[in-house]
């Protein structure tokens, strides 16, 4: 069952509404005064009240591992966030209470004033691509094809490890590559650094490439 | 109208199902059939809702203007007016 509000205000609006749908289609009542506002409240606001919420309800729903993980070929990538003896990057972050159950998409989404946009236009494109590639093939087949479309930015690591603090800056790597890292030229999850975030997906990687 | 009505209502009762589906399993298809179909399903319904009151209300305003220019029922009821009486061929 949901545990968020809005995803039972969504429920109460339907709840509300059907009922008053289906007595209008079974009882075909006279259209007067009465059975106006009875219809207004079915077909008007209490669906308006569902969609509103349920909206809410279903953008929250797909920034949870569980609807990321929903894809067949997404599970390995779930279970090991999930997995608290991992030690990969993935599941490190998801131990964090700040990104806790939403840790794919704290990482993976676009930041900024349209990022939300972008990240929701690249879901999509997520969808397709299982669709059209990946539906019909098993988890261990899938792997070694599934990629980022571009490097993964530094700016989603920036965001909360800022660069700033003494601590960061006293680490040799970091002291002589703040400027790269910053602008993204070296990649903070490269595989001689702190990467990859997902181990398990690279191993045999190498094989497979051409 | 009455249809109009009927379809809406029905239509109502499918947008709904596709919420509260996506609300119940929120995996990728059902939420996003119910953010893009749901939601058009939804609105069209309540579009014909709207339209279906407005015919009506027209409707019962034509009524009521005709009843108002009808003559008065006490003329309506009146025996018709004779003409002068014919002559003689």
């Amino acid at each position: 069952m949901p545990h968020d509000p809005f995803a039972w205000a969504a429920l109460a609006g339907a709840a509300l509404s059907a009922p008053i749908v289906i007595w209008y289609l079974v009882r075909r009542p006279p259209l007067v005064r009465g059975t106006k506002i009875a219809l207004l409240l079915g077909i008007g606001v209490f669906p308006i009240l569902t969609a509103g919420t349920g909206n809410i309800a279903g953008y929250e729903a797909t920034k949870t591992r569980r609807f990321c993980g929903s894809c067949h070929v997404m599970t390995p990538y779930a279970r090991d966030s999930e997995d608290v003896a991992s030690p990969s990057l993935s599941s490190r972050h998801s131990r964090n209470a700040a990104f806790g159950a939403e840790n794919c998409y704290a990482c993976h989404a676009d930041y900024g004033m349209f990022g939300t946009v972008t990240t929701k236009i690249g879901g999509m494109r997520h969808v397709y691509e299982y669709l059209t590639h990946f539906r019909d093939l098993s988890v261990a087949e899938a792997l070694p094809r599934i990629h980022l479309i571009r490097p993964f930015p530094n700016g989603n690591c920036t965001r909360c490890h800022s660069t700033e603090v003494p601590g960061w800056q006293q680490i040799g790597d970091h002291a002589g590559l703040v400027d790269e890292l910053r602008d993204s030229a070296v990649s903070c999850v490269g595989g001689g650094c702190h990467g990859p975030a997902h181990p398990f997906s690279k191993v045999g990687r190498e094989e497979a490439a051409p | 109208m009455r249809r109009l009505l009927r379809i809406s209502a029905a239509l109502t009762l499918l947008a709904l199902a596709l919420m509260v589906w996506s609300v119940l399993r929120p995996t990728p298809l059902p939420v996003m059939l119910a953010m893009s179909l749901g939601q058009a399903v939804g609105t069209s319904a309540f579009a014909m809702f709207g339209l279906a009151i407005l015919f009506d209300l027209r409707r019962s305003r034509r009524i009521r203007r005709e009843s108002l220019s009808l003559p008065p029922l006490r003329e309506l009821l009146a025996p018709p007016e004779r003409g002068p009486p014919e002559g003689p061929p």
